[in-house]
């Protein structure tokens, strides 16, 4: 049986045979992984030096998100989930990294540290977010990440971070309310940079 | 306060579909100007999105293959882990309930007369050898008891397990 939908014909095949229906519920083998590895590890890196503040620490902790990912074993449960559930394995590493006693906190870090190694592709406005990135809590510089440069909605972020997802809205709004403020403080924002 | 506009929505799709500011409609760019909110929310995507595109390079990181041999050998070492924790389990039961027997013994003997002197006089005997102990559990060690200490631990051995499925079942 065949439909007109755009994915009708791979829909309809699996529930016809039965086994292709099986073989999608597995866990995610070495081929499919690679090809998820290379399309979310810089994003989800990026989410960690930026938040964290510490590239060194981004290394280890995406380490340790990947083998957490895979030692799961969830079911095939589509590409977007994937990265939902690597980010959350993400943030709940760096909530325990932040819990744990450390000798150097997070707000003494120094403004060095935000630097990435490509300083000559960076723009006046990428400098000054490393600065103003600081300047906010942790819980902050995660919902704006997620927000604005992963794209998640209200609702994807609550279930990454677990919180209600009314709290994200509101706490979204006065993050991104007070970064705009440092960044055009810092004379990075034109307005609207249109 | 308005925590949202309403055309905050259609900017949000506008950014990440990378129309803005050329697609879209002249009265939503002139809506940002005018609006603060709105205007906050076009500098922080941008400027987060910049940063996204932007980070670091990929040649730091590991290969996907060594992270997945990496997984399959934790995964293995947490299914060897799982697999041996009931035996374990009913070894340290088994112990337990072994020195307790012997505890016992060694208290019951306590009580009972003229067995420690026994004891004091093997210890200072140059001969102390087999023979010696088998002459002082001839003694005091019924043949009884050297078979309810093993069974006992068996019995301990197999109730661990007992107890270890049972509790994991649940």
């Amino acid at each position: 049986m065949r439909t007109t939908d755009t994915t009708g014909e791979y829909v309809i095949s699996r529930v016809e045979t039965g086994e292709e229906s099986q073989a999608a519920k597995q866990p995610m083998d070495s081929d499919a992984f690679t090809g998820f590895y290379q399309r979310s590890s810089r994003p989800l890196w990026a989410y960690m030096a930026r938040v964290s503040g510490d590239p060194a620490l981004a290394d280890d902790l995406m380490q340790e998100s990947y083998l957490r990912f895979l030692c799961a074993s969830r079911s095939d449960e589509g590409e977007v989930a994937h990265r939902r559930y690597l980010f959350q394995i993400a943030t709940n590493l760096l909530r325990d990294h932040w819990r744990r006693p450390r000798p150097t906190p997070i707000d003494d870090v120094p403004e060095a540290v935000f630097a990435l190694s490509d300083h000559s592709s960076h723009t006046h406005s990428q400098m000054a977010l490393g600065p103003a990135l600081l300047r906010m809590r942790p819980r902050d510089r995660q919902l704006l990440w997620l927000a604005h440069a992963e794209g998640y909605s209200h609702r994807e972020i609550a279930e990454i971070t677990g919180l209600a997802s009314a709290s994200v809205r509101l706490l979204l709004f006065r993050a991104r309310r007070k970064i705009a403020k440092l960044l055009r403080q810092q004379g990075s924002g034109d307005g609207t940079r249109s | 306060m308005t925590i949202r506009c309403a055309q905050a929505t259609e900017i949000s799709e506008a950014l990440k579909d990378g129309r803005w500011p050329q697609g879209c409609d002249p009265e939503l760019r002139t809506h940002v100007d005018a609006c603060r909110s709105c205007r906050d929310l076009v500098l922080v995507t941008q400027i987060f999105q910049e940063a996204r595109n932007k980070s670091g390079p990929t040649e730091r990181f590991d290969s996907p293959g060594l992270l997945w041999w990496r997984a399959q050998l934790r995964r293995r070492n947490a299914a060897v882990e799982r697999v041996s924790k009931p035996i374990t389990v009913a070894q340290r039961f088994a112990v337990l309930v072994n020195l307790l027997v012997v505890a016992g013994f060694v208290a019951s003997q306590f009580g009972s007369s003229n067995w420690l002197p026994k004891w004091a006089g093997l210890s200072r005997s140059r001969a102390f050898h087999l023979e010696t102990f088998r002459s002082l559990a001839a003694v005091n060690l019924d043949w009884s008891l050297v078979l309810v200490i093993p069974t006992l631990g068996a019995l301990a051995l197999l109730s661990g397990v007992v107890l270890y499925l049972a509790s994991d079942r649940h």
